[in-house]
């Protein structure tokens, strides 16, 4: 799966974050559609039927976990791949959202690109053979 | 007849003469009697000396009553000749001791006949019959013979009396008749009676010591109970029954096991410091609501010998539950502050590409992000010192005399412009004369900045209003404030009055209002921060932990009435006369 063929949807409240991230990976060729918190996030998935989300887990309104059960409930967006955007060392929480379905998590305070693209293509492949 | 007379004196002489010798014989019989009385007498009272002496020195200050006998029955005779001599007594596990010293070989039935006038007797002296299956026989001395056929022919026993209560009985028995007098008997009921007084004065001592650390270790907080080697129970308190949730009135070590049972395997832990001589610590023991620390000790006599082991229980609940708020409140300031920097790192990288140099609005925008990014995080780190500095109680504050309508003036001025974008009436009320106040003019701008940010926050299209007004010591806060035709959300007469005169600020919003369990925490540093990053406006919280901390340096007050969806009032206030 090309990059440019894939959208990728990032939920995440910190704005500056969700500028970066959003522009790193336009940059690295995908389609990115962005999203503040999990309500918005759930409308977006709907709406733009994204390949792959990115979430974070501590926002308003609706929290990464809590969106996570919803989409998972759902026939039209359980099989979407999630990967976890956590900042906190909250293993708890990440090992409940791994058990909840996602599919892998990245620790947003030390980030790089490549690794992000990377673990992105990863998710992806794994995704298609499956 | 001359001689008649001759005869007749000599005889007069001579029954004088025998009568004389008579007398003097019998006056020396007399005296050599009495000397021997005296002899004996004195023989009697060097024993009584020397056996108490004896038991002085042998025994102590000891409690064993066994022993004491011993002593006697082992001494006995210096003072008087006898076949056997025996004692029966109470045991600390409440069974009888009896023992039999032997001086000459007598038979068996000579021993039984002796057993059964002794037990006979005690059963008698303490009222209650004494069964044989009771009694622990043991018997010393010489070897029985039973070609022996004589029997008892003298006997006497001497009760053995500890604190006003008989706990025994020694008797002595002789094959002979008519052995033991009454000075015999007295001498042995003496000695008896001085040892039994010295071990009654001791147990009283020891009673009432024991009667202190029952009442010292009862009253303590902590729980604690002690075992004996053989892991009974020795002592429990009440402290620790609670901690055990143990209710029964009779308890036994196994009540303890059980409700350690799957937390804390404390025989093995008793065993093992009682055997390798240690304290042994167990952090972390959850029962029930508590946290508990269990400290093992094993406990020792002076002569370094192990009498088991005391354990004590100490409730730490309070100070895990602060650890927590503590690592929560440090996860949480790092996430503040990592989240932004990761953002305004990635955001500069992006701002090297050339694409991005190319695009004016992008390279733009990136750049104001970095900006308020930057911004916000100094704010936080100012935010953060200044709650170090308050709990380093190195907050200062220059007070001088300060004009309160002006600062009020100058603050609504500033926020009109932020009100009016988020279409809110802002307005200020201030009562009529209100007097100069000791205060730090920037300090209390910055309180009001807090409230007055977090109201237009909160307020959403509503209306926020600044007031200013006089609040004379012990008057209730609600009558003055409806004496001023104002209405604040949440505020019910519950009595706020203030011990001083002072002058009251408050800061009134229409918003959404805070829920009632909720308004505790506002001042709280380590809840604000929490609720700060789950909550969809922005800011640290800790405006208001600084704002507490700033009106407290003044000597004030500051509190929170609210009512969800009509809004919240948070005033202060500062003394007119500052105390202390």
């Amino acid at each position: 799966m090309k990059p440019s063929n894939t959208k990728i949807l990032i939920v995440e409240d910190e704005e500056i974050l969700l500028t970066a991230l959003s522009e790193e990976l336009k940059q690295a060729g995908f389609q990115i559609v962005g999203a503040k918190d999990g309500q918005e996030g759930l409308d977006k998935l709907r709406a733009e039927k994204p390949d792959l989300v990115l979430l974070d887990l501590v926002m308003p309104r609706m929290d990464g976990i809590t969106a996570l059960k919803e989409m998972k409930a759902s026939p039209d967006t359980k099989d979407v791949p999630v990967v976890i955007l956590t900042n906190l060392s909250d293993y708890d929480k990440i090992s409940d959202a791994l058990s909840l379905g996602a599919m892998d998590y990245l620790v947003k305070a030390n980030y790089r690109l490549e690794e992000l693209v990377s673990k992105l293509k990863t998710v992806l492949e794994r995704k298609g053979n499956g | 007849m001359e001689t008649t007379p001759f005869i007749y004196i000599f005889l007069t002489l001579a029954i004088y003469t025998v009568i004389v010798i008579v007398f003097i014989w019998w006056e020396n019989r007399q005296m050599r009697h009495s000397l021997k009385y005296k002899e004996d007498e004195m023989g009697r009272r060097m024993y009584e000396v020397s056996i108490l002496k004896e038991l002085g020195e042998r025994i102590g200050y000891s409690l064993n009553v066994q022993k004491i006998v011993d002593v006697i029955t082992g001494s006995l005779r210096k003072l008087l000749p006898y076949s056997t001599v025996s004692y029966l007594l109470w045991s600390d596990e409440g069974r009888l001791i009896y023992h039999c010293v032997l001086e000459e070989s007598v038979n068996k039935n000579f021993l039984e006949d002796v057993k059964k006038r002794i037990v006979t007797a005690f059963s008698a002296l303490i009222d209650r019959e004494i069964k044989n299956s009771e009694v622990d026989e043991s018997v010393s001395g010489t070897i029985t013979d039973e070609s022996n056929e004589a029997t008892v022919k003298s006997f006497f026993n001497i009760p053995v009396v500890i604190n006003n209560q008989p706990v025994g009985l020694l008797s002595v028995s002789s094959t002979e008749e008519g052995l033991y007098k009454e000075a015999e008997m007295t001498i042995l009921y003496t000695i008896m009676n001085q040892a039994s007084t010295a071990v009654s004065k001791l147990e009283n001592i020891l009673s009432q010591e024991k009667g202190k650390l029952n009442a010292m270790v009862a009253s303590m907080a902590d729980g604690v109970f002690m075992v004996d080697t053989r892991n009974r129970l020795l002592v429990i308190n009440p402290a620790a029954l609670e901690m055990l949730g143990i209710k029964n009135k009779q308890v036994s070590i196994f009540d303890v096991l059980d409700a350690l049972a799957s937390k804390l395997d404390i025989r093995t832990k008793i065993e093992e410091s009682i055997k390798f001589n240690k304290l042994i610590v167990e952090e972390n023991i959850k029962i029930e609501n508590r946290v508990l620390r269990v400290l093992i000790s094993p406990v020792k006599d002076t002569d370094q010998k192990p009498l088991g082991a005391v354990i004590l229980f100490h409730d730490i609940t309070k100070e895990k539950a602060i650890e927590k708020m503590r690592e929560d409140f440090t996860s949480m300031m790092v996430h503040e502050l990592r989240s932004p920097l990761t953002g305004i790192r990635s955001i500069a990288n992006l701002l090297k590409e050339d694409s991005v140099k190319k695009e004016q609005k992008k390279y733009q925008e990136f750049v104001d992000l970095i900006v308020t990014n930057s911004a916000s995080m100094l704010d936080l780190v100012n935010d953060l010192l200044d709650v170090a500095k308050l709990e380093a109680g190195k907050f200062q504050v220059l007070k001088k005399p300060t004009n309160l309508s002006a600062v009020i003036d100058s603050r609504v001025l500033s926020y009109k412009t932020l009100a009016v974008d988020n279409q809110i009436d802002l307005q200020s009320k201030i009562e009529p004369g209100l007097p100069q106040v000791e205060a730090d003019e920037t300090k209390i701008g910055q309180v009001l900045n807090n409230l007055l940010s977090n109201a237009i926050k909160f307020a959403e299209r509503g209306k926020v209003t600044v007031c200013a007004f006089m609040l004379p010591a012990g008057m209730d806060l609600v009558e003055k404030v409806a004496g001023l035709g104002m209405v604040w959300p949440g505020l019910t007469p519950k009595s706020v009055k203030f011990d001083s005169d002072a002058v009251a600020l408050a800061v009134v919003d229409s918003g959404i209002g805070i829920p009632q369990d909720q308004l505790s925490k506002l001042f709280n540093k380590f809840t604000q921060l929490e609720h700060a990053a789950a909550s969809e406006k922005k800011g640290t919280g800790l405006g208001l932990v600084i704002s507490k901390g700033i009106v407290e340096a003044h000597g004030g007050k500051i509190g929170v009435t609210s009512e969800e969806g009509k809004g919240s009032a948070f005033y202060f206030t500062l003394p007119l006369k500052q105390h202390g």
